[in-house]
């Protein structure tokens, strides 16, 4: 067993074999943990002050209420035209956390939230609570944060539906 | 190959035809205006009115007060900038710069604009160099 080609060749070829499935497991092959918006109009349209969210944060009668209520929206007038609004309530509607297309997270979203309740902030959901309850309030402040609704200040890689733990990067001002 | 390279010459073609030129949309409400103020609208981008919460906002509570710069959302998403000269495709859809006159008048405002303020402003913007 000494320093041969093949015995060199035979170590490139397993760690290219090994550095391959690495790279592809923990999520990458994966679909994503919330899949990102998929229609034009929406991704459009939602995009444009904030991150377009996954339909998938909240259940249908969340969105509805939403968008009946998007001349006012946290404060702002978002209102869009009416062939707009409809386009955007359907694709939420049939993506939403409890529709027939959710996945088991965002089912466990939908099943935190009472059944005669509304909520339009994913982060006031218990879900998020959960997952966010070693966040300091501090470190909410920070300028390059701001805002529970600013995911990609520490979701790296928020706007592919990618949430996983090793992709998070707090700013540190 | 050649073919692919026609059809998607084509396509920017017609795109950029459908697209108009900040001139074009400033000339529609300057029609519709009677005139239009560079230095009116200046004083439009730059006020300071007061809200119903006693803090005062303004154009610039979001597009920063310099029209060349890149502006922050309340939701810390950036915008690009509103001067035509920094940003390409400022004012080149009537359809979206209506579309934000209307929500951005009301959240500031908490009225429409008339058509005078919508044509300073379009002004103003483009004067800047």
């Amino acid at each position: 067993m000494g320093v041969t080609f093949k015995n060199l060749g035979i170590l490139l070829v397993a760690l290219i074999a090994s550095g391959t499935w690495l790279g592809t497991s923990w999520g990458d092959g994966s679909p994503p943990t919330f899949p990102p918006v998929s229609n034009k109009t929406v991704s459009t349209e939602c995009s444009a002050c904030h991150m377009a969210y996954p339909a998938g944060l909240l259940p249908a009668r969340s969105w509805m209420r939403m968008m009946r209520e998007l001349e006012n929206h946290f404060g702002e007038d978002a209102s869009l035209s009416p062939e707009e609004t409809l386009t955007i309530s359907r694709y939420l509607q049939d993506n939403a956390a409890d529709s027939a297309r959710a996945n088991d997270r965002m089912r466990r979203i939908a099943g935190g939230i009472a059944s005669n309740a509304a909520p339009l902030r994913f982060t006031e959901t218990a879900y998020f609570g959960y997952l966010h309850d070693e966040v300091p309030a501090y470190v909410w402040k920070r300028a390059k944060i701001g805002s529970r609704a600013n995911c990609i200040a520490c979701h790296t890689r928020a706007e592919t539906g990618s949430f996983v733990e090793r992709e998070i990067k707090i700013p540190k001002d | 190959m050649t073919r692919l390279f026609l059809l998607s010459g084509l396509a920017m073609l017609s795109a950029a035809a459908a697209a108009e030129t900040p001139q074009q949309v400033l000339a529609a409400y300057q029609q519709q205006a009677g005139s239009a103020s560079a230095s009116r609208g200046e004083k439009f981008f730059f006020a300071k009115v007061p809200q119903a919460n006693g803090e005062t906002a303004g154009c610039t509570s979001c597009h920063t007060d310099n029209p060349k710069s890149v502006g922050k959302t309340r939701a810390h998403k950036s915008i690009e900038p509103l001067a035509p000269i920094a940003n390409r495709e400022r004012f080149t859809d009537p359809a979206k710069v209506e579309k934000w006159f209307k929500r951005n008048c009301k959240d500031v405002l908490e009225r429409e604009c008339t058509v005078q303020e919508k044509a300073d402003f379009v002004a103003f913007l483009i004067s800047v160099k």
